[in-house]
């Protein structure tokens, strides 16, 4: 088996598990809209005051669901000792690593284009002109949270507390997606020119690039044993 | 069991690293407190500059040796690296802490808020939340072996994440307003360069001094745990042997 068809294979595996039980993404769809109904009870919006915060609302939101599928992409390994398994495997770590990144990528990005239509419709935005830019910037932001989130995934699975661990241990790491991501789509949804936000396109490629290749390293010392 | 050969070496010369932290230092706040002006725009305030800068720049450089720890142990595998390890973030976390704190203190007077959401604040509190994740991460792990990979593996992951963390920050609050209110408005004069100098030397080597205090009380701790453990095996297998 060549490390491309490892990558293959997890992809493949963790669809299938997921089409048969259906319940990361359902899990994280239904969080997601109870954290925009508490921050609608949070903040009193009118049309002018939402286009300000929306921009954080959906972010706040995509990354704490995206957390909530993270923990499960190895949390689920745990059962039946899949995840000593998965360190028996003969080909690089790397290849396990790229397999669950594209898997957690591929889950946390349909989530948010399940989630985007209901921001449309709950808070009235306008989109239509700026909805591919919106669509680089979802792509570039999950990315980078799948990225990084995947190998603390991999490092909170085997230590007590992880549900609480793994949010603590990401998200003051994942500062500047957040940063980048609030103030690019920010700037989509006011209609700002894109040479007024796309520096901080640039910084989510650049992150993902760095993390993608940090984690892709590291993951070789968090499953070695 | 013999101690280690690097424990032995750090016992021989702890006491050079603490003695002249502590003439550092006393020269550094003789200077600071008495023997330099007061500023022309903060007057007596600015002294706490003198305790601030240092406290920020040992923090880094204690990041920074807390990183090279990690690489090395990831390298070598050797438990000693690790106490180390466990040493430096302790004592990085604390000097993080103190900086902001005494940032804080200064800012009251000079900024008339004790808080804002300025670049340099901002990584700084980003980079204490690091350090506290990563004392949390080893509190939780069961396999000695095991917490000294993951802590190394969330050092290093961080000390690449925290410029970045830097430049997104600056970046975001020069987008959103001219920083009103900005570190540069302080010019160094020699007068106030010298007590500086003192203090960020004399800092240095106290945190290399509790450094190495710390590792060796880390390194016997080990230690006293393994002979612990021979011990009750040797006393359970006379028991059953009776």
């Amino acid at each position: 088996m060549t490390s491309f068809s490892v990558i293959r294979w997890i992809v493949w595996k963790d669809f299938v598990t997921e089409l048969r039980s259906r319940e990361t993404i359902s899990s994280m769809v239904f969080f997601a809209l109870i954290v925009i109904l508490i921050f609608s009870f949070s903040f009193s919006m009118d049309q002018q005051a939402a286009r300000e915060v929306i921009a954080g609302i959906m972010w706040v939101a995509f990354a704490f669901t995206g957390i909530i599928g993270l923990g499960k992409s190895f949390s689920t390994e745990l059962q039946n000792d899949c995840l000593e398994a998965l360190q028996m495997v003969p080909e690089a770590k790397g290849a396990i690593y790229l397999g669950k990144v594209a898997a957690n990528f591929a889950f946390m990005f349909v989530v948010e284009i399940l989630l985007f239509p209901m921001f449309v419709i709950l808070f009235n935005l306008e989109v239509v002109e700026e909805i591919s830019l919106l669509l680089l910037v979802f792509f570039l932001a999950t990315v980078g949270l799948s990225a990084i989130g995947t190998l603390f995934s991999a490092l909170t699975v085997q230590i007590r507390a992880r549900e609480v661990m793994l949010p603590i241990l990401l998200l003051p790491l994942v500062v500047p997606v957040m940063i980048a991501a609030v103030e690019a789509t920010k700037g989509a949804l006011n209609g700002d020119p894109p040479a007024m936000y796309e520096q901080w396109l640039e910084l989510l490629a650049i992150y993902d690039v760095v993390f993608t290749v940090v984690s892709f390293w590291m993951f070789e010392f968090v499953m070695d044993s | 069991m013999t101690i280690h050969r690097v424990i032995r070496k750090v016992q021989r010369f702890e006491g050079w690293f603490g003695g002249s932290a502590v003439l550092c230092l006393i020269a550094g706040l003789y200077l600071g407190l008495i023997g330099s002006p007061p500023d022309y725009y903060q007057g007596e305030v600015v002294r706490i500059m003198y305790i601030h800068v240092p406290l920020a720049h040992t923090a880094l450089l204690a990041y920074i040796v807390l990183t090279i720890g990690s690489l090395w142990y990831l390298w070598k595998r050797d438990p000693i690296v690790d106490n180390m390890c466990q040493a430096v973030a302790g004592l990085s976390a604390v000097f993080t802490a103190l900086a902001l704190g005494t940032g804080m203190i200064w800012g009251k007077p000079t900024w008339d808020t004790w808080w804002t959401w300025d670049a340099r604040l901002t990584s700084f509190t980003v980079l204490l939340l690091i350090l506290i994740g990563y004392l949390m991460l080893r509190t939780f792990v069961d396999d000695p072996e095991k917490e000294a990979r993951y802590g190394a593996i969330l050092a290093i992951v961080g000390f690449v994440d925290l410029p970045i963390i830097h430049f997104s920050v600056e970046w975001w609050r020069t987008l959103h307003q001219p920083q009103s209110i900005s570190m540069r408005g302080v010019s160094i004069s020699s007068g106030l360069l010298v007590p500086l100098l003192f203090m960020s030397v004399g800092m240095s080597l106290l945190f290399s001094y509790m450094l190495m205090v710390r590792t060796q009380l880390l390194y016997l701790d080990r230690l006293l745990h393994a002979k612990k453990g021979r011990l009750l095996s040797q006393f359970h297998l006379s028991k059953s042997d009776s």
